[in-house]
């Protein structure tokens, strides 16, 4: 049902947590799975914790390797995306933990995840997988995110679905993500670039993740453009789960 | 007016407003009542794009190769640098790397100087290693005997990540050689080493002297925090960027009689690294007059209608303190610099935490980083 150059999702796929999922990403080829437990009690620091709104934790272990200090730097780049868009003050979240793992499974090239290399390849999977894991265990959230990795070679051509050795050759990397809504909500950049690249990068990366308003702003009823958005993959995946598990609701 | 003691005044001293409503304090401050002619400013004084006084002194430490205390308004930061000598025998994979040049390039600059096709051997074989240590009482929070917090490991990957994506050091500097001897002229008997069989005399004319790689300087670049009062990154990539600037290797050799590699003692032949450039760092933080801004239950706006009405009361921050950081979630950091030419150059740049800034407000600060790299051009005496 997913078109196949967006990646393959699946929900639920363990049991144990409140909400789990695994995530492909077709550029990459790194397989992420990530579970969400929330909201659940964090008893060893109760002094550490705010009393207005929920703590967010998230833990990345890489594929091959124990996590390093790679993993708290793009555990802390996840936990401020995170953070700003969950709503951490819904009811029965404040004090309480709502805590992330995401695991890699497979992926890429282990070169990618070695000492003090860029995380920015795999940052994609990470943040789509996290999305979809919170969305399995109903985490309300002030609205969603997409996401995309773009290269720019030395010549300055941009290459929209960069593999691991696209991105490796690359002048600069970058990760953008965007919110339902059309805000920029992360932008990671890497390289040598000046700000007119970045910004082509940026209306390029816009048209890849988001829909056109006027798309989307049927009533109720969101009508989709033409063309493949991750927005719209990612619309449809949640949309096929949901149908699945409620299946006999709609029957 | 003295108010006397038998009328008690409802209002507070400044630090305690600070301290009990530190949002509504900053906010004060920023957003003066029009008719009072103040212009908006922020708590500590400063104009919102304005970074603090910084100061730089390099060559602090005796002991350490290169060593530089960076001052960034209250946050203080110390880095030394220390070079050690890594043997090609160390090196496990060496014999199979060195032998098939399998290196892959990255980051080509173009216009640059002549690319060393083996610049990754910094990348390969870590021969960069920072550290950044919070030290215990820089901040309340920092206590004795607590493992290396979240905030320290990613300040340290930061580090290594831009050390390697700005290819500050070059990996040439880094490399101890071995000048092979031409046997030739001594005679067949004694080329032991010589897997070159027979050299005739025009090649050994033409061609350089057959020169080997026998170890490799290890730059260990510790960052210690000694004050943090925000804005750890600018600091301590000042403070390493200093102090690489201000390290100094003696010249080392290979001695074939001992096996080993030898410095030489005299201050004269030591040489200073060649830095590529200056990539220097700037970060932002945006201050939201909506005292709610981490609860958003409403509708947000789109990001067109946030364009229509600029209503949304937010400020820029440059070089938030650490009072601003409790404030503000929303975070940007740019790390820039210049060409020969004068064009900005940009090597990072993030943004996260938020949506109320877009693509002109990060062209805009794309031009205080440039500005921001003139003076951290004089400070660091570049």
């Amino acid at each position: 049902m997913n078109p196949p150059d967006n990646g393959v999702a699946s929900f639920q796929p363990v049991h144990r947590p409140d909400g789990s999922a695994t995530y492909t990403c077709p550029l990459t080829g790194f397989n992420v799975l990530g579970a969400v437990n929330a909201p659940i009690e964090l008893p060893a620091r109760r002094d550490a914790l705010k009393p207005e709104e929920a703590t967010l934790e998230v833990f990345v272990k890489p594929a091959t390797s124990s996590p390093a200090v790679g993993e708290r730097y793009v555990e802390g780049i996840l936990r401020n995306l995170l953070g700003a868009i969950i709503l951490g003050r819904e009811k029965g979240f404040p004090r309480r933990g709502v805590v992330l793992t995401l695991a890699v499974l497979e992926g890429g090239d282990s070169k990618a995840t070695g000492r003090g290399s860029s995380y920015l390849t795999l940052l994609p999977a990470l943040l789509h997988t996290a999305l979809l894991a919170l969305l399995s265990a109903s985490v309300p959230m002030s609205m969603y995110f997409t996401t995309t990795i773009i290269a720019v070679t030395p010549s300055g051509e941009i290459i929209c679905k960069p593999s691991i050795k696209d991105a490796d050759e690359a002048a600069s990397v970058h990760v953008l993500a965007f919110s339902s809504k059309g805000h920029l909500l992360l932008t990671e950049s890497e390289g040598s670039f000046d700000f007119d690249t970045w910004e082509k990068v940026h209306d390029r990366a816009l048209t890849i993740c988001h829909l056109p308003e006027e798309a989307s702003a049927g009533n109720g009823k969101v009508e989709y453009a033409v063309g493949s958005t991750w927005q719209k993959w990612l619309a449809e995946s949640v949309e096929d789960y949901i149908g699945f598990k409620y299946a006999y609701e709609f029957a | 007016m003295v108010p006397s003691a038998a009328t008690p005044s409802l209002s507070l001293p400044p630090a305690q407003f600070a301290s009990l409503q530190p949002h509504a304090y900053l906010l004060a401050h920023l957003s003066p009542p029009a008719l009072s002619n103040q212009p908006s400013i922020r708590a500590n004084g400063r104009s919102p794009s304005q970074f603090r006084a910084t100061s730089a002194n390099a060559g602090s430490l005796t002991h350490a190769n290169g060593s530089a205390v960076v001052r960034l308004g209250d946050t203080a930061a110390v880095c030394g640098v220390r070079a050690e000598i890594l043997h090609t025998d160390d090196i496990a994979s060496w014999s199979v790397s060195s032998s098939t040049g399998a290196g892959n390039k990255r980051r080509k600059l173009s216009g640059e100087d002549p690319e060393d096709p083996e610049e990754s051997q910094i990348q390969d074989l870590n021969l960069l290693v920072p550290n950044l240590s919070l030290s215990t009482g820089c901040a309340p929070g920092f206590i004795p005997g607590a493992p290396p917090s979240a905030l320290a490991q990613s300040l340290s990957h930061q580090l290594l990540t831009l050390l390697h994506t700005s290819r500050l050091v070059r990996t040439d500097d880094l490399r101890i050689w071995y000048d092979v001897p031409d046997l030739e002229g001594a005679g067949q008997e004694t080329g032991e080493a010589m897997d070159v069989d027979v050299v005739d005399k025009e090649s050994s004319l033409k061609q350089p002297r057959k020169r080997e790689i026998k170890a490799f300087w290890v730059l260990y670049i510790d960052v210690m925090i000694v004050s943090l009062a925000g804005n750890v990154l600018d600091a301590a990539w000042a403070a390493v960027l200093a102090a690489l600037r201000d390290t100094k290797l003696p010249r080392a050799w290979w001695d074939v009689d001992a096996e080993s590699v030898l410095c030489s003692n005299r201050v004269d032949e030591a040489r200073s690294l060649l830095l590529r450039g200056l990539p220097v760092c700037s970060s932002f933080c945006v201050f939201e007059a909506d005292a709610a801004a981490g609860w958003r239950a409403v509708v947000l706006p789109t990001s067109i209608e946030m364009e229509q009405n600029k209503q949304q009361q937010r400020w820029i921050l440059a070089d938030p303190d650490g009072y601003e950081e409790g404030l503000t979630q929303e975070r940007m950091c740019i790390v820039l610099d210049k060409d020969q030419s004068g064009n900005p150059v940009i090597v990072r740049m993030e943004k996260n935490g938020g949506w109320t800034v877009g693509k002109e407000d990060l062209r805009q600060l794309v031009d205080v980083s440039a500005q921001r790299w003139e003076e951290m051009k004089t400070v660091l005496k570049w």
